[in-house]
């Protein structure tokens, strides 16, 4: 079965209709949503509505929470002081522009999604802030995997596209105790993590929608890339009084200028 | 030589008898650590933090860190890192808040408000719990893939800890996994992650067992480590 699995839309309705269409000429049977529906871009009650009349199912993204919990994760979450404003505006906006009924249906998202060897989360299973990168340590991302149990972990937050495959994991492990000491082989089984890449923000280096199609038969993960009329989201952006600085990362498909330091780190607020 | 404890919980006879088998090694000890722990849900803990908090000539002076129990009151006092008391009552039930709220004096509820939540010297981490938590229990049976997590989320080769209260040493004696990464633009080769000798060390529990003290001995020039236990008797005299 061929399913389609999509992350951070972010209020940008243009980029989930052009993947919807796609999805269609993919031929998947099944949708599922990482979260980051909302935040950034201007349309967030149109994209959360859609999302809802496909019955797609969905967990809750790091800008989801925001919503719904206000503001509270530490500074940790933006790489400067400069994002932390921009990233504080565009919460204002959307705050203020969210429908009652949005706000509840991002409330009851779940943190992760299970279907049968397949688990769905939006940054790790251990946390939705938590930037599961490429060059994360091997082990460090065999163990985000591990902990759920399944042998793919889908997961988006980062907003560029990739496959990793673990794989021919080997330890041994001797454990001594003042009774006695005993050795241990283990093998890690094959895992993958799929990150969907995004939506309505990309940060690959174009401006065109990324997601991703899995086929649970050939476990074969196709990285889809689709262009649409970016523009039109820009343009609604500055019309709608959000920074400016946002419709120029979307024309460019880059992360405005800085990273954060320390990646893996959760907040522990 | 390092001298590692953890989980005295308020047993003032066991820490006289660990102090005492330190002392009778004749070995200098440069570094007394205590993993949290120190104080339990009894009013000797207050008699046992004076006794920490004075030791006699050629004793070492510990450095202590927070452990449960320490997280445990804080939290009753409000001054913890969660708000509610939840694990506590879970775990013992509802009447236990009261036992430690009254057990517990202000001038050691003062003491456990300086101390700190770990220790990081040369390439070990010292905890109570976990990198992850206070409540985090590392144990001998524990999965290798999260033992490595908890090394590498603070970038060391040794964790001591005492939460479980078990003497063990966890050795990865070594491990590789290939990784590949696949991106819109880019497919990398297999590269393999190597890693060699890392290891948790649980330092037993120096009070939970009556009349049987077991701590750990660490040589850092070495890497040696060795597991003491020291029997004393609970009742003293013939009375
Ligand atoms: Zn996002
Ligand atoms: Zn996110």
């Amino acid at each position: 079965m061929k399913i389609a699995v999509m992350s951070c839309i972010h209020g940008n309705y243009e980029a989930l209709n052009a993947v919807l269409s796609d999805i269609d000429r993919q031929q998947a049977e099944k949708i599922f949503c990482l979260g980051d529906l909302v935040g950034y871009g201007p349309q967030p009650n149109a994209v959360v509505e859609m999302i809802r009349s496909l019955d797609i199912p969905t967990v809750q993204g790091c800008w989801d929470e925001d919503i719904v919990e206000g503001l509270n994760a530490c500074e940790c979450s933006y790489p400067s002081i400069l994002a932390e404003k921009r990233g504080k505006r565009a919460h204002e906006w959307t705050n203020d522009r969210i429908h009652p009924e949005v706000r509840e249906y991002l409330a009851q998202l779940p943190l992760s999604l299970r279907e049968e060897n397949l688990c769905f989360v939006h940054g790790s299973p251990h946390n939705q802030h938590e930037y599961l990168m490429p060059e994360v340590n091997a082990f460090t991302a065999l163990e985000r995997v591990m902990a759920t149990g399944a042998d793919v972990l889908f997961c988006g937050h980062t907003h560029i596209p990739y496959v990793r495959t673990l794989d021919a994991g080997q330890l041994a492990v001797k454990v001594r105790q003042p009774e006695g000491s005993s050795t241990k082989q283990f093998t890690a089984p094959l895992k993958q993590i799929i990150n969907a890449g995004s939506v309505g923000e990309p940060r690959h280096g174009r401006p065109n929608a990324t997601y991703v199609i899995y086929d649970t038969d050939d476990r074969l993960t196709t990285l889809r890339e689709v262009k649409y009329d970016y523009q039109l989201t820009c343009q609604a952006i500055i019309d709608n009084g959000l920074p400016a600085i946002f419709a120029w990362r979307l024309a460019q498909g880059l992360e405005y200028a800085e990273r954060a330091e320390d990646p893996t780190h959760v907040c522990e607020r | 030589m390092w001298a590692i404890a953890s989980g005295i919980e308020g047993n003032l006879a066991a820490y006289e008898a660990v102090v005492a088998d330190l002392r009778k090694s004749r070995q200098e000890v440069e570094n007394f650590y205590l993993l949290g722990d120190t104080i339990g849900p009894k009013v000797e803990s207050n008699q046992l933090i004076k006794r920490i908090q004075q030791p006699r000539k050629g004793e070492p002076t510990p450095l202590v860190c927070q452990g449960w129990w320490e997280e445990q009151i804080l939290i009753l006092h409000a001054l913890g890192r969660t708000g509610s008391p939840t694990e506590l009552i879970d775990r013992y039930g509802i009447d236990m808040t009261k036992t430690l709220w009254d057990a517990i004096d202000s001038t050691t509820l003062e003491w456990v408000r300086t101390l700190e939540f770990e220790f990081v010297e040369l390439d070990c981490f010292l905890i109570h719990g976990s990198s992850l938590s206070v409540s985090d229990e590392l144990t001998p049976s524990i999965d290798p893939i999260h033992a490595i997590d908890r090394l590498s989320r603070m970038d060391v080769n040794q964790l001591f800890c005492g939460r479980s209260g078990l003497a063990f040493e966890y050795r990865i004696e070594s491990g590789s996994l290939n990784s590949q990464v696949q991106t819109l633009d880019n497919l990398t080769a297999p590269t393999p992650t190597i890693l060699s000798n890392r290891r948790i060390i649980g330092v037993g529990s120096v009070g939970r067992v009556e009349g049987k003290a077991s701590y750990t001995l660490y040589h850092p020039e070495s890497n040696k480590l060795a597991f003491k236990t020291v029997r004393y008797g609970t009742k003293k005299g013939f009375g």
